[in-house]
């Protein structure tokens, strides 16, 4: 049977330690050995190539599209890094570029923040979870 | 930190603190700082002997050296401009402490003494790239904000004022027909509209911006519409939806050009009785570079006051 000890790690850690970080290509391998495994309930993860969905963090994919907003609201230079864990006021952001990014964000995704969450904003993680809450709601 | 220690002043030795008398009751300060002006490495390493643990830890969590530098020119702002007011002896730019209010607005900590009624002293916060400022009031909260005037609005100005401001404030804007003149109007606005949630002191959630309305009335009663956007004698005043009886005899607003470069709004609460609040804010605008020089610049062309009358 193919190792399957990834998917005894409990959720949370899990979705923590993929946070921002690519996945080694080598769990790819195991694409094909998931639908043997959905019966004997082990947590049913949807997966997709070299990714994993996990509902409890957004998806990088979420994130990437926050981060682009974010450096171009705040015209960033190329060599500053932004991720996840990145406070938009560390960037330089002020009251009107954080509106700003976040009627960016409403308009990429179609969702609508209301000023009581939107305070609550504060990196670009926060933005990509309270994204996809908006999304599955 | 790396900063440069090229300056355009050479300075041996910081002058102390000058001492300033308290605002009046109807009175504004207003200290600003142009980052551009300090350069000097020893210098900010004084501004930085100032600060607290944990203000020092703020600073340095900026990303780069020019948030760094703005994040420490900003709490020195504060701290050296409180400490001018010789509240008692006590207070030092270093010995202040800080504390927030339940939403969040920065307030000073005054210690216990004596001489125990903590000093009615008021004071906000506000920064941009090229500008840091600081406004003081006795008696009633302030709230301040500065822009650059040419600041560029990423998104589309009017889907903006749409999504977050209250329909007149839309119908003021969409009806200027001049694209710049537009952008300029919304800064203004949006700096009005900081200012007065900033003084209001309960965070960007506690009055959402679409919940009030600022518009430019003229002294003589009858509202000030986009055709005639040089209201110089024009009072800038508040209505808000959800507070009717919180409007506009209790606030008062000052809209300024400053140093040519920015727009700033003051917004103050207004305790006097009804004939003195029909009076303009009494103001005094300092630029100041900390421990080296300050310069009242009230009246010059440093400070131009566009909207609230004279």
């Amino acid at each position: 049977m193919a190792s399957v000890t990834g998917f005894l790690i409990p959720m949370t850690t899990f979705a923590c330690s993929l946070k921002q970080t690519k996945l080694p290509t080598g769990i790819s391998s195991l694409n094909s050995a998931s639908l043997s495994m959905q019966g004997n309930g082990f947590p049913s993860l949807r997966m997709r190539p070299a990714r994993f969905q996990i509902s409890c963090a957004a998806k990088p994919e979420t994130v990437d599209k926050v981060c682009a907003i974010v450096r171009k609201q705040l015209a960033l230079s190329a060599d500053t890094a932004v991720t996840g864990d990145s406070k938009f006021a560390a960037l330089g952001a002020d009251s009107l570029d954080t509106v700003e990014i976040v009627m960016g964000l409403e308009e990429e995704f179609g969702i609508s923040v209301e000023e009581e969450n939107a305070q609550t904003i504060t990196t670009v993680q926060d933005a990509a979870d309270m994204i996809e809450k908006l999304i599955e709601a | 930190m790396k900063i440069h220690s090229f300056s355009q002043r050479f300075f041996t030795s910081l002058s102390p603190l000058v001492s300033v008398q308290l605002p009046s009751p109807r009175e504004t300060h207003f200290w600003y700082i142009l980052p551009d002006e300090v350069k000097n490495a020893s210098l900010l390493g004084e501004y930085l002997e100032l600060l607290s643990p944990c203000e020092k830890e703020n600073v340095f969590r900026m990303r780069g050296d020019e948030l760094k530098k703005r994040a420490l020119l900003a709490r020195a702002l504060v701290r050296t401009t409180i400490a001018r007011y010789q509240i008692n002896s006590q207070v030092s730019p270093r010995s202040l402490k800080f504390t927030k209010n339940i939403h969040g607005k920065p307030e000073v900590e005054w210690q216990q003494s004596d001489d125990s009624r903590p000093p009615p002293l008021h004071f906000n916060l506000s920064h941009t790239s090229s500008l840091i400022a600081c406004g003081v009031t006795i008696d009633s909260p302030i709230g301040i904000d500065v822009e650059e005037k040419q600041r560029t609005i990423k998104n589309d100005i009017l889907s903006f004022a749409r999504r977050y401001f209250s329909h007149e404030e839309v119908d003021f804007l969409a009806a200027i027909p001049n694209t710049e003149v537009q952008r300029q109007e919304f800064l203004k606005l949006w700096t009005l509209k900081e200012a007065y949630v900033k003084a209001l002191g309960r965070g960007f959630s506690g009055a959402p911006f679409k919940t009030f309305t600022i518009r430019y009335q003229h002294a003589a009663g009858g509202s000030c519409n986009s055709g005639n956007l040089n209201c110089e004698a024009s009072e800038i005043v508040v209505d808000s939806f959800e507070e009717p009886s919180n409007s506009a005899s209790n606030w008062q607003f000052a809209l300024l050009e400053l140093a040519g470069s920015h727009y700033a709004s003051i917004c103050k609460e207004n305790n006097s009785s009804s004939e003195a609040s029909k009076q303009p804010m009494k103001l005094t605008v300092w630029k100041t570079i900390p421990l080296v020089e300050d310069e009242c610049v009230s009246g010059t062309d440093a400070v131009i006051r566009i909207g609230g009358s004279n």
